[in-house]
């Protein structure tokens, strides 16, 4: 039944309810598409984006005196934003207007709908619907959607993977006990916390020792009890000793149960796999066989020697590089994966740079004097990712990567500058000029600093915030040994004998020792110990403190110009012929 | 009359709804720019903060909240009054929502309410307190008449009910299980400090402050416009408070009855509830269980803590999803993703930690904790989970013989279409009015 009105017919209110509707509807819609426009011109001309007015700005910088041009930008911006406030303003009024135009439509609509509303039909009598037919349904409806979200909630968790695991990974040895949020977790990251909080390392990296000085390259040693003293002549505290077919001057790397080096006397390059806890050799490769290789072998000075670079591992794979630019890949089996030739390297002495990698990138520094360049090859197949090509000299030195708590940085000296890369992408992200000469010795980084020195040039220690060189030294510099950045020292070895240890923060020397024997090897800082071999083979042992305090000398028996490995309790030396391991 | 044009001022309803929230604040987030360099003459006007709103205020809403509630279980009950219930659902969407801007809410109170339970630091405001308790104590004497008249949300959707399209009773009751979760999974969001999230998915609240982000404007805008066709779609199937409303309701000492004497089996309230909350009558013979019923229903009787203990056990086991709905989680795991060193530019969370000069451990020390908090609660959220599970399934095997048609006491709104629609109920006014003269046989 219709209800009754005075005067009007309730078709006649309906009628009318629903022309009312329309009316709003339409009048909120013109609205509503006003406000939309609004809302997109005012986006897109915002009044600080103005390209106009940046215009007639930048042509103020090239005449500041100009008024009537000033006096046009003020009138340009003060229109800008004179329409940008009406266009919020024309907005703020259309949602009140909108809202009454709703408010009319919905009334509008109700009336028409109650005014319009057919007289109720009761159904014919009938059984009622069986409930418990739903219910059968809707039962089965929730246990099958019940078991679907138990297995996905299942496999989600299965799946969920927290990065933040690996942060304990790095941090301590057991993630359940750090989930916990106990104590230790505190300690552990003080043990250990140091350590990586300046390297970019994972918890393999860190463990083992996959570069030239080890993880980063930045000579840290992970905590660990590593001897202090051995007699190579006796074999006192000698684990194993092996000979080495071919000579070189790269230094052991370390992955778990094995050891590589590479060796070459100019017409064989080889490299060796040894296992770590006998010493046998595992498995020794020829590279050879190599597309644009060269058919004789450049010339090279006596002290680079044609195995100067370090390998460099990723723990499935090695990587080892030789002066005449044949660089290969080889699994831990032996099997050679890929091989190619960068081009001989216009190097007087002979390439020296060791190798890197960074994730899946191997990373090699190419400086030499025809065309200097960081290289990035894929490490499975050896493709080129990225290439830089530097505007430096030729340089004997190896690069390091440091993790500065925002990003990743590879940083590389050459004559002139101290460089730093985005190993990702080969991006140059800073660079300070403050090298010359040939440049041998490595950079170095501790808290913030990087530490950059060679022999008759300088010693600059930079800010990696401001990138300015806060102090600076010209006495007794590192020829071929690198610096070793500590959180508090920089030690120095000098290729004649002298280690001075600076105050890192402010350049102030704190001791300066001279020793019998000049130094090629570089300092590796272990827990609070600093290693440094000299050219004799002694490994001479002192604190990391500021006056010098010697804690031992060992002699290893032959002279060597590598830097030791550290890793498993144990120290792994190359010799002039045998490689040796220290501990236990 | 035209008909076909209904549909299309419909459309234009939601759009224009869409717009009206479009409104200016989101628009005045923009104005946040500097000031011309140069000097033009014009006075800047002084920056100034605005005093709180006096707490006195704060009471004016309890007793405003207060009255209504009892204006509506009168109405409701008493008066029968679907129009006055009407009525006063349009001033309490002007008063608590447009007016109030939707805070505060029963809805949202809840949430204050857990904070208290986890939080011994935390002290909830007395009108918070009182917002959240009133209507469950009005809902355990007279029903849910709050939802019918009070609860600013459950407005706004019935005045944008238009073209009621009923819901499969199976697919309601499926549906009607996503409240249970969202309730446990806010407790859980509070119980962690990871924040309030009814506020955070509340469809109607940017229509209230007239502002939001455009995603913001778009749910809402897709609620109102499944509430065209779909009956309060945000109270059926999300409102977390509806759960602690139901269950004060299913026991209430009153409730609105269909007929206000005798049901004549007409069917109309069947027809005019938009909800499908009238049980129909089931003869002797539809419920008797078959034995294979009975024997499901034992089954699931046994079932019940095998249920709860898998949902406990799956929840601890998702802490790592769970737990990345705290931000200090989430930045725990930026931080830590960037250190690995694949992560090429920071996001603003981490380069502010980063300047903060906080140390990285204490913020992966704080992400574990909150972490093995999360194992902790989301044991707790299964276990609900699985016992709500198990309670629904139980219910849904029990059979109730029923003569006439009933209102669903735990889920009926208290709206008054029902009776309104009742043969009987219209009968009874009109002998009261004396339009009808009953001669009695």
């Amino acid at each position: 039944m219709n209800r009754k009105t005075k005067g009007i017919p309730p078709e006649g209110i309906v009628s009318i309810a629903r022309g009312g509707a329309v009316v709003a509807g339409v009048f909120c819609l013109i609205v509503c598409v006003l406000m939309v426009t609004t809302y997109i011109r005012l986006r897109a001309s915002h009044p600080l984006e103005s390209t106009l007015i940046q215009s007639y700005v930048d042509r103020l910088t090239d005449a500041p005196e100009n008024e009537s041009l000033k006096k046009e930008i003020r009138s340009l911006d003060l229109l800008a934003r004179r329409a940008f406030f009406t266009g919020l303003w024309q907005i703020r009024v259309g949602s009140y207007l909108i809202l009454g135009g709703v408010a009319v439509m919905l009334i509008c609509l109700k009336l028409a709908a109650a005014y319009g509303k057919k007289p109720p039909a009761p159904v014919a009598a009938g059984p009622s619907p069986d409930e418990s037919i739903s219910s059968t349904k809707a039962f089965k409806v929730i246990l099958a959607g019940a078991a679907a979200i138990m297995a996905a909630a299942l496999l989600i968790s299965f799946l969920a993977k927290s990065t933040l695991e690996n942060q304990v990974e790095l941090t301590a040895s057991s993630g359940q006990e750090s989930a916990e949020g106990e104590a230790g977790t505190g300690t552990r990251w003080a043990e250990k916390g140091d350590y990586v909080e300046n390297i970019l390392a994972t918890e393999s990296l860190v463990t083992n020792w996959p570069f030239f000085r080890g993880p980063g390259g930045n000579g840290r040693a992970a905590p660990g009890a590593y001897p202090l003293s051995w007699d190579g002549n006796t074999g006192e505290g000698v684990l194993w000793k092996t000979e080495v077919p071919l000579a070189g001057f790269n230094s052991p790397i370390l992955w778990e149960d094995r050891v590589f080096l590479s060796g070459s006397e100019g017409g064989t390059q080889e490299v060796y796999c040894f296992a770590s806890s006998t010493g046998a050799l595992l498995w020794r490769r020829s590279v050879e066989n190599i597309p644009g290789s060269p058919a004789q072998p450049p010339a090279v000075s006596p002290d680079t020697g044609y195995a100067a670079p370090s390998m460099a591992t990723d723990g499935s794979r090695v990587y080892a590089i030789f002066p005449t630019g044949d660089l290969a890949c080889f699994d831990f089996e032996g099997t050679r994966k890929w091989a190619q030739n960068l081009g001989l390297p216009d190097n007087h002495y002979g390439h020296a740079s060791s190798l890197m990698v960074y994730d899946d990138l191997l990373l090699v520094q190419y400086d030499d004097m025809s065309e200097p360049k960081l290289l990035a090859l894929d490490a499975e197949t050896g493709r080129v990712v990225w290439k830089v090509l530097r505007e430096v000299a030729a340089s004997w030195a190896s690069p390091i990567l440091i993790y500065t708590g925002r990003r990743p940085e590879l940083i590389v000296n050459a004559t002139p500058f101290v460089t730093s890369y985005d190993p990702r992408d080969g991006r140059e992200l800073w660079r300070v000029e403050c090298l010359w000469g040939e440049v041998g010795a490595s950079p170095a980084y501790s808290s913030g600093m990087v530490f950059a020195a060679n022999q008759y040039a300088m010693l600059a220690a930079i800010s990696l915030d401001t990138k300015d060189i806060l102090w600076e030294a010209y006495d007794d510099l590192p020829d071929a040994s690198s610096p070793l950045a500590t959180e508090e020292h920089l030690f120095i070895g000098t290729s004649y004998g002298v280690v001075t240890c600076f105050d890192a923060k402010t350049g102030q020397i704190l001791w300066i020792h001279e020793f019998e024997e000049g130094f090629y090897s570089s300092p590796i800082l272990a827990g609070d110990r600093v290693y440094l071999m000299d050219r004799s083979g002694i490994m001479h042992v002192f604190e990391d403190a500021p006056e010098y305090r010697p804690l031992g000398e060992s002699p290893l028996g032959e002279p060597s110009d590598s830097t030791p490995a550290f890793g498993r309790n144990h120290i792994f030396i190359r010799g002039e012929k045998h490689l040796f391991c220290m501990g236990g | 009359v035209n008909r076909s044009k209904v549909p299309y001022i419909r459309i234009i309803l939601v759009l224009c709804a869409l717009g009206a929230s479009f409104g200016s604040k989101r628009a005045e987030a923009l104005i946040r720019f500097p000031h011309p360099e140069f000097e033009s003459g014009h006075v800047l006007p002084e920056t100034f903060t605005p005093a709180a709103r006096a707490q006195v205020l704060e009471y004016v809403d309890v007793a405003v909240l207060v009255i209504c509630l009892s204006l509506a279980s009168y109405l409701a009950l008493r008066k029968r009054s679907r129009t006055g219930l009407f009525f006063l659902m349009i001033f309490a969407l002007l008063y608590f929502g447009f007016w109030r801007m939707g805070c505060v809410c029963p809805v949202g109170a809840t949430q204050n309410l857990a904070l208290t339970l986890f939080d011994p630091q935390y002290r909830i405001p007395i009108a918070v307190l009182a917002f959240f308790t009133i209507p469950l104590a009005f809902t355990l004497i007279f029903g849910r008449t709050f939802c019918a008249g009070v609860c600013p949300l459950g407005a706004l959707q019935d005045l944008f009910l238009l073209k009621p399209v009923r819901i499969p009773g199976w697919l309601a009751q499926a549906l009607g299980m996503i409240p249970y979760a969202f309730l446990g999974f806010i407790i859980l969001g509070v119980a962690t400090g990871s924040g309030f999230y009814i506020c955070r998915v509340d469809p109607f609240v940017s229509f209230f402050r007239r502002s939001g982000s455009i995603n913001r404007l778009l749910y809402s805008a897709a609620f109102l416009l499944a509430g065209v066709f779909i009956g309060r779609p945000y109270c059926r199937f999300l409102c977390p408070y509806s759960v602690l409303l139901r269950w004060m309701s299913r026991f209430s000492k009153h409730h609105v009855s269909i007929s206000p004497d005798k049901c004549v089996q007409c069917r109309l309230c069947e027809d005019a509830c938009p909800f499908g909350y009238i049980h129909t009558p089931q003869a002797e013979a539809a419920i008797l269980p078959a034995q294979g019923e009975k024997r499901r229903l034992l089954t699931l009787l046994v079932l019940v803590p095998v249920l709860v203990a898998s949902g406990g056990i799956i929840g601890s086991r998702l802490d790592v999803p769970l737990s990345r709905i705290n931000k200090t989680v989430l930045l725990a795991e930026q931080v830590a993703r960037e250190n690995t060193g694949k992560i090429f530019d920071l996001t603003l969370e981490t380069e502010t930690f980063r300047a903060s000069g906080k140390p990285e451990r204490e913020l992966m020390a704080e992400a574990f904790a909150l972490r093995s908090g999360f194992r902790k609660g989301g044991f707790a959220l299964g276990c609900f989970l699985g016992l709500v599970l198990s309670l629904r399934l139980v219910e849904l095997s029990v059979r109730k013989k029923r003569e006439c048609f009933e209102i669903d006491r735990a889920a009926c709104f208290s709206c008054g279409r029902c009776f309104s629609a009742c043969p009987r109920e219209q009968r009874i006014r009109k002998e009261k009015k004396g339009r009808i003269v009953v001669h009695e046989p």
